[in-house]
């Protein structure tokens, strides 16, 4: 059999069985050699002086051998795990990839929400595992790679960097570094009682990711991967085309008509024309699909090549990756090349020493601006009017003086033509990450371990936030062009210094395993931004050529030391109990409050052991946990007290004297409208966990049952205080939230027989947060986390599940008539109501694997249902006159069904355009909060392994070709217009709110994988 | 080996070095005062939310269209639409300042003047928060830093005129040339002269408010503030003196992208046509023929003070078509506009307190016989004057030539029975781009006799038919974060709506 591992017992040599079976390794004569392979039981055979040891396998139906790396690197076995802990294939993120890692795993873990935001290539991916377990900020996982944990900071609403307005893009986040083929294993902890080692960073669970060290044969292995994918952008919108551009019934009759926006105009009919721009006579009829014209294909290629070695003493993997996106924003593009080393390395019988470094060179060229007006192309392709020739827009960008030609009197909608001719952005980030490990065995059962890893990345980054000449804009002083520009260069660099001591020994049926360690963490980042205002000479952005400069030096620190330690019991392997404690003491926290302790206790019971004669039931266990765990960045550094800075400016006095101006600034946020509260703490986890793990008839059934219920208390909440203070608000530790719910996974093989075989895979999570408290726990009371860029709000309230959607609606008498004004409007609501929450409480997917031959199809179906969304795409179309929806009175106006104020039948009639525009005058957005869910195609693959038709002689291993589909078919959606999953924001103070982004796209393409 | 142990295990348990690191290297944790001050200064530039009400209110200019300009031109109570209301931008970003500007300087003997500017300044922000919302956290205000108010309590308005004078009387006394003279102010690079004259001239006001509910108290006040000293010459006058870094916001906004959105109103238009002011070739300009805001170059632009038009009051974007058409205008982008090269500048002055709005008061005190000096058509005359000779610094073109102000000066001298009438018209137009000020000395004083705004009546939820709104409502924000204290002060002093009086403006 190839691929066994033969390791000597009790030492770190070890090697791999070749293709033939055969296996060489050194040992002493009294040793006792280890034969594992997954699947099978693990054999121990004493050499007593022979030279040549031939062992047969056994199939292991109760996974005796199945090893899992768990937090801080420490492996187990998974039967002993009193928690989730699942694994993924590298598969699944290497052939069907998408540009951020983690989103080709939407849908298939449960309980793992994963959205890949609209915001193009090199976009940050949101991860949320088991609900949202905080009021506010962005509740991400902690990623660790090999052991130690990196950087995963996200430029995604830019609050960091760029300021001054007219950049909304998406800047990125640190999975961005990673390579799929760099992948050996990815097991990501759900719960509490799984990541407690990790204490307060992993209040959201913790991603852990493995990369290849060695080879797996003997020999020199040299492995070639292309993946390639076209991209088509899909269009969703289903705007009336009936009326044309125009306000009040007109269309446009004279030059430099400036509705631009608006489609209140006449009613189509053939022939008519329209007068635009400089005195163009355009036909005054309905265009097409907006996106398909504007938008490009994407197209994503990536080549990995790697060399491996391996050997009896160690081995080493290097591979070298370059991966290349056009986004479907033209001007759009990401490329990242990256190089990955792994080694390991046996430097005596008992000394091991091993090893990763990723270097990766990401540049990033023009990431969209979304969701907002300046800018922002999706926003104003969305709410284009219907008869609106886009080649007019294109061909007449500028006006006489080479400014942007001012085409709409809603100016804030930048020509989307201007932007994408006249504005840039450029990210370029170098980042190197890393750790050395040494182990050594001072005793057979007493082994230490050593590490040292660094996060290390400087990024570079430049835009002209508002280009000169842009439309919106206030003209310069005389003797200058207007504009602003940012250039930003940031270095960040985290080191982790940790050992961890390991002891395991059996004393009869009882075995006992202990770890501990310790941590020692240190984060710095370090930018110098400068914002330039106004230019001499025109066309020129750098800062020698500004008018008026902004440097700032920014320096932030912090660390976090900690101890550890764990214990595991087993009693005749099939009762496990194990137990951790962490203490972290934080440098961000008042003396009196820095230290922090995290308690765990989980066991697992195999009653399969004790079912042995039932035959059907190959493996069964019942789990429970419990843990205490915290959360990382809560409490910023430097948040005890308020700070001043002068501003960059100086203003004459009434002599002509140059005067300096300053005000109150909270740490390196230059907003002052926070007061600091030196006593935070960070916010905790108390989570409870139970789980059933099944497998029956040969495994060819497999179920994972698991139920959880976790309480974040203690959040800290900026609460919104009185504006007569002074300040806007102030942070406390209070919040406190509720999350519960049931993961499921079930795994079918209905067929499997020589030829073909068929696995289906379902995974369902349910959840629901509810926040119990904010300050206090009285029903009702509300805090508001973000507002939306028009109209509504995201609200947490106290007895309501965690973010509810916030807004105006219409008013209703006791009767359910709808009220309307004297003037025919439809009345408001007193207050904002509630519409739902914005976060979705089934998640999941449904996968099926057919294999015939040597072919291998695969399709996979995933949902997400019961959230509910505002769209302010829709809310644009309706203000607009865009949606169906304001058909309705176009020929002599509305009238509304309802009463009037004295409960009288309604008989006003009000103008159609002022109908439908008061939803924006009255913020009224009751008419597109939608239900977010749906139910999507997500991937279609067909493989073949090519292996078997190579001639034995050629140099060749192994070829494998798979033609993947992503975002094949939406099949179900309740949003008008859009495709539910465009939305932009990453944070979760903004769920639910959605705003244009850039459209989804349908991928095709292939993975070609040649081994020699 | 088992000491090995204990060693690593106590080098992570080390704590010393932790602290060292929460220490911001950057940023400094206090500020000179005078930084604060000037600060607060800037920040008193009146945001756009004036011109949307305040400015509408006395239908100086006006816009015919909804969105976040929907306000006084809709009589409507645009409560959450998104531009900041005077009350979040004036406690966050002024009171916050001045209130931490006189903590730092009040222990400091040398800082006095500091600490006095400071006081005088934070009291004429206070006076503008509560003329415009009537009862407001005063004692409290400003407080959550140094007092830890979070939620700070409501006073009442009548309790809060007496402190408010209290201050200006004891701070103006308290400035003496001893102390260190403060030259890094940006309103009177400290000179004490002209800051105890600024604090009198604000007692002056002050004691004009209370015109109507409490006479007697008005005169006495008014009566200290001339003994200590008034503006009476534009030398004096206080104003923020923009500049391209430090813009004013309503020139930032009309300049950018709300630039076709506002027109100069009938009213205050017709009143500057017919009496053939010189004021209105310095204020306006209209683009004859323009049917867009592209449209609107310099090209066709006319300073013409015989083809200005204003627009009328009470229309939406769909009436405003006809009323156009029916003034014989190509579109409403035809309507005169005030001129934004000029006095609306993003770098243009804005005025807080002048020569021409002292004088003008003075006119009415001589006339109502609370003062004895002077005549009342004299300090009329010269009030005019005053602010026809302001005009230039708002921008050369602007200016008015002194033989244009003699003429209207001699043709408009104050008639017997008209007085108040014409007094106070012309402080309306003294105060023009003064939101606050022109809002609340037409409430006190019932002039210019204006048309109240037709839109929306005669069942307008928030505006009985006939009247004009009479006060801002207090902010969202306050009703839901701060609401005992907010119910508190509606329950004392009447519902919280745009057509409440508020104290001093009795019925």
């Amino acid at each position: 059999m190839p691929g066994v591992s033969v390791t000597v017992k009790g030492s770190s040599l070890g090697t791999t069985s070749d293709n033939t079976g055969r296996y060489s390794i050194h040992a002493s004569p009294n040793a006792t050699l280890v034969f594992s392979f997954v699947g099978f039981k693990t054999t121990e055979v004493k050499i007593a002086d022979r030279t040549a040891i031939d062992v047969s396998m056994i199939i292991d139906n109760q996974n005796l051998g199945e090893v899992v790396v768990t937090a801080l690197g420490i492996k187990k076995q998974a039967r002993s795990l009193g928690y989730a802990a699942t694994s993924v294939k590298p598969e699944e993120i290497s052939v069907n990839r998408s540009s951020n890692v983690m989103n080709a795993l939407q849908g298939k873990v449960a309980g793992v929400n994963i959205s890949s935001l609209g915001t193009g290539p090199g976009g940050t991916s949101k991860i949320r595992i088991r609900g949202q377990s905080s009021i506010s900020g962005q509740n991400n996982p902690l990623i660790v790679i090999n052991g130690v944990p990196v950087d995963n900071t996200n430029f995604n609403d830019n609050t960091i960097g760029v300021k001054g307005g007219g950049v909304f893009a998406d800047g990125g986040d640190g999975l961005s570094s990673i390579n799929p083929d760099d992948i050996e294993n990815m097991t990501i902890l759900k719960g509490a009682p799984a990541s407690a080692l990790y204490g307060s960073r992993a209040k959201d669970g913790v991603i852990m990711i493995t990369t290849k060290t060695k080879g797996k044969t003997k020999g020199i292995g040299v492995t070639y991967n292309l993946n390639y994918t076209n991209d088509t952008p899909l269009d969703y919108t289903d705007y009336q085309h009936e009326y044309g551009q125009g306000e009040n019934g007109v269309r446009p009759t004279a030059p430099n008509p400036t509705s631009g926006q608006w489609s209140f105009g006449e009613k189509f009919e053939p022939g008519m024309t329209q007068i635009l721009f400089n005195n163009l006579t355009v036909p005054y009829t309905p265009q097409g699909s907006r996106i398909k014209e504007f938008y490009r294909h994407g197209q994503n290629i990536a080549n990995t090549i790697a060399f491996e070695s391996s050997s009896d003493k160690g081995g080493f993997r290097m591979s070298l990756n370059n991966t290349s996106n056009q986004g479907i924003m033209p001007n759009n593009t990401f490329n990242r090349k990256s190089m990955n080393l792994g080694f390991s390395y046996n430097l005596s019988e008992q000394f091991l020493i091993s090893g990763n470094v990723n270097y990766s060179r990401e540049i990033n060229t023009n990431p969209p601006n979304i969701a907002n007006q300046d800018n922002s192309i999706p926003t104003t392709l969305m709410a284009m009017s219907t008869s609106m020739p886009l080649h007019v827009l294109d061909e007449n960008k500028y006006n006489a003086a080479g400014d942007e030609y001012n085409w709409s009197r809603f100016t804030n909608r930048t020509n989307p033509y201007w932007v994408l001719a006249e504005q840039f952005h450029n990210i370029k980030r170098d980042r190197i990450f890393g750790n050395v490990t040494l182990k050594y065995n001072l005793r057979p059962w007493l082994s230490v371990q050593g590490r040292f890893g660094q996060d290390y990345w400087s990024r570079d980054e430049d835009v002209n936030n508002f280009p000169t000449g842009q439309a919106s804009r206030a003209a310069a002083p005389p003797g200058f062009v207007n504009g602003l520009y940012t250039q930003e260069s940031r270095r960040f660099r985290e080191t982790n210094l940790d050992y961890l001591v390991n002891a395991n020994k059996k004393f009869g049926v009882v075995e006992v395993t202990l770890n501990a360690g310790g941590n020692r963490m240190r984060k710095r980042t370090d930018a110098n931004n400068v914002v330039v205002t106004d230019f001499i000479t025109r066309g020129i952005y750098t800062v020698q050529n500004g008018r008026s400069k902004d440097p700032v030096y920014t320096l932030i620190e912090q660390g976090v030391n900690s101890l550890y330690s764990s214990a595991e019991l087993n009693f005749n392997q099939t009762y496990y109990l194990t137990g951790t404690l962490r203490n972290d003491w934080f440098s961000t926290l008042s003396p009196e409050n820095r230290s922090i302790m995290y308690p765990s206790v989980s066991g697992s019971y195999i009653f399969s052991e004790h079912l042995t004669h039932v035959k059907w039931l190959n493996f069964g266990k019942l789990r429970l946990g419990y843990a205490e765990v915290g959360s990382d960045g809560d409490v910023a550094p430097y948040s005890n007290q308020l700070f001043y800075t002068p501003n960059a400016n100086f203003i004459n006095n009434p002599n002509g004297q140059p005067v300096p101006v300053g005000t109150s600034a909270i740490s390196n946020n230059v907003t002052g409208t926070t007061l600091p509260n030196a006593n935070l703490k960070p916010s905790r986890i108390a989570e409870v966990e139970a789980g059933l793990e099944m497998r029956l008839f040969n495994n060819r059934v497999n179920i994972d049952l698991a139920v959880y219920r976790k309480i974040t208390s203690d959040q800290i909440v900026l609460v919104q205080i009185s504006d007569a203070s002074g300040y806007l608000n102030t942070p406390i530790n209070s919040g406190k939230s509720r999350n519960h719910g049931f993961e499921a996974m079930l795994n079918l093989v209905p067929v499997k027989s020589a030829d073909w075989s068929w696995e289906f895979t379902a995974n369902t999570s349910y959840n629901i947060t509810k926040v119990l408290s904010i300050i206090t726990n009285k029903p009702g009371e509300r805090i508001t986390t973000g507002t939306h860029v028009f109209n509504g709000e995201t609200r947490h309230v106290v007895g309501q599940e965690i973010g509810q959607i916030a807004g105006y609606g219409y008013a209703y008498n006791e009767k359910g008539q709808q009220i309307f004004q004297s003037n025919g409007l439809p009345q408001r609501s007193s207050d904002f109501m509630l519409y739902g929450s914005a976060l979705p409480k089934w998640v999941g997917g449904f996968l099926n694997t057919v294999n015939y031959k040597g072919f291998r199809l695969s399709v996979f179906i995933d949902y997400k249902l019961g959230n509910k969304m505002l769209s302010g795409t829709n809310f644009n179309a309706v203000r607009h006159g865009l949606h169906k929806m304001t058909l309705e009175g176009r020929e002599g106006g509305v009238k509304g069904v309802g009463v009037d104020a004295g409960g009288n039948p309604n008989n006003a009639v009000a103008a159609v355009q002022t109908y439908w525009e008061h939803l924006r005058s009255q913020q009224i957005i009751a008419p597109v909060v939608y239900n977010g869910g749906y139910w999507k195609l997500r991937q279609v693959s067909l493989g073949y392994d090519l292996t078997k038709h190579i001639p034995v002689r050629w140099p060749i291993k192994g070829v494998k070709l798979d033609l993947v589909a992503n975002n094949v078919l939406l099949l179900k959606k309740w949003v008008d217009n859009i495709d539910p999953e465009t939305f932009g924001f990453g944070s979760d103070n903004q769920i639910g709110l959605e705003s244009p982004g850039l459209p989804t796209s349908r991928s095709l393409g292939l993975n070609l994988n040649i081994k020699l | 080996m088992k000491k090995i142990i204990f060693a690593i295990f106590f080098f992570a348990s080390c704590e010393k070095g932790l602290s060292d690191l929460n220490i911001n290297g950057t940023n400094s944790t206090s500020l000179d005062p005078a930084l604060l001050l000037n600060q607060a200064i800037i920040n008193t530039s009146f945001p756009v939310k004036s011109l949307v009400f305040d400015i509408g209110v006395v239908q100086q200019m006006i816009s015919p269209n909804g969105g976040v300009l929907a306000g006084a031109n809709f009589n409507q109570d645009s409560r959450d639409i998104t531009t900041q209301p005077l009350w979040t931008a004036y406690y966050q970003s002024v009171i916050k300042n001045t209130y931490d500007a006189l903590t730092r300087s009040k222990d400091l003997p040398n800082r006095s003047n500091m600490y006095n500017m400071a006081r005088i300044y934070q009291t004429y922000v206070f006076m503008i928060l509560t003329d415009e919302y009537g009862d407001i956290p005063y004692t409290d205000g400003g407080a959550g830093l140094v007092k830890g108010a979070l939620f700070p309590k409501y006073d009442r308005q009548q309790d809060i005129y007496p402190l408010l004078i209290q201050e200006l009387t004891e701070a103006a006394a308290a400035l003496n040339t001893t102390a260190v003279i403060e030259t890094g102010d940006i309103l009177y690079a400290g000179n004490v002269d002209k800051w105890k004259k600024f604090a009198n001239s604000l007692l002056l006001r002050a004691g004009m408010r209370l015109s109507k509910v409490d006479p007697t108290q008005a005169q006495s006040i008014v009566q200290a503030a001339v003994a200590g000293g008034v503006i009476t010459a534009n030398a004096d006058n206080a104003y923020i003196r923009h500049d391209a870094n430090y813009t004013q916001p309503i020139g930032n906004t009309l300049n950018g992208g709300e630039a076709a959105n506002f027109y100069l109103a009938k009213p205050f238009a017709d009143q500057l046509k017919n009496t053939a002011d010189p004021r209105l070739t310095a204020i306006a300009i209209r683009y004859v023929g323009a049917t867009s805001g592209a449209g609107q170059t310099v090209a066709v632009g006319t300073t013409d003070p015989t083809k200005q038009i204003g627009m009328p009051i009470g229309n939406d974007n769909g009436t405003i078509v006809a009323a156009a058409a029916a003034d014989g205008l190509a579109s409403f982008y035809d309507y005169s506009q005030v001129d934004r090269r000029r006095m609306l500048k993003i770098s243009s002055p804005v005025f807080l307190v002048t020569a021409a709005q002292t004088n003008l008061l003075l006119a009415e005190a001589r006339f109502r016989g609370w003062i004895n000096t002077g005549s009342a058509a004299q300090y009329f005359a010269d009030g005019i004057s005053a602010h026809m000779d302001q005009m230039v610094v708002y921008d050369m073109n602007s200016a008015v030539s002194t033989a244009a102000r003699d003429t209207y000066i001699a043709a408009n001298p104050l008639t017997a029975g008209n007085e108040l009438e014409q007094i106070n018209t012309q402080y309306w137009i003294a105060s023009f781009l003064n939101g606050p000020e022109a809002f609340a000395n037409f409430r006190r004083s019932g002039f210019p006799t204006l048309t109240p705004n037709p839109y929306g009546q005669p069942n307008n939820p928030d505006v009985p038919n006939g009247t004009f709104i009479r006060r801002l409502t207090y902010p969202t924000s306050e009703l839901s974060v701060n609401s005992e204290n907010v119910n508190e002060a509606i329950s004392r002093q009447g519902p919280d709506k745009l057509s409440t009086r508020i104290w001093w403006d009795k019925q």
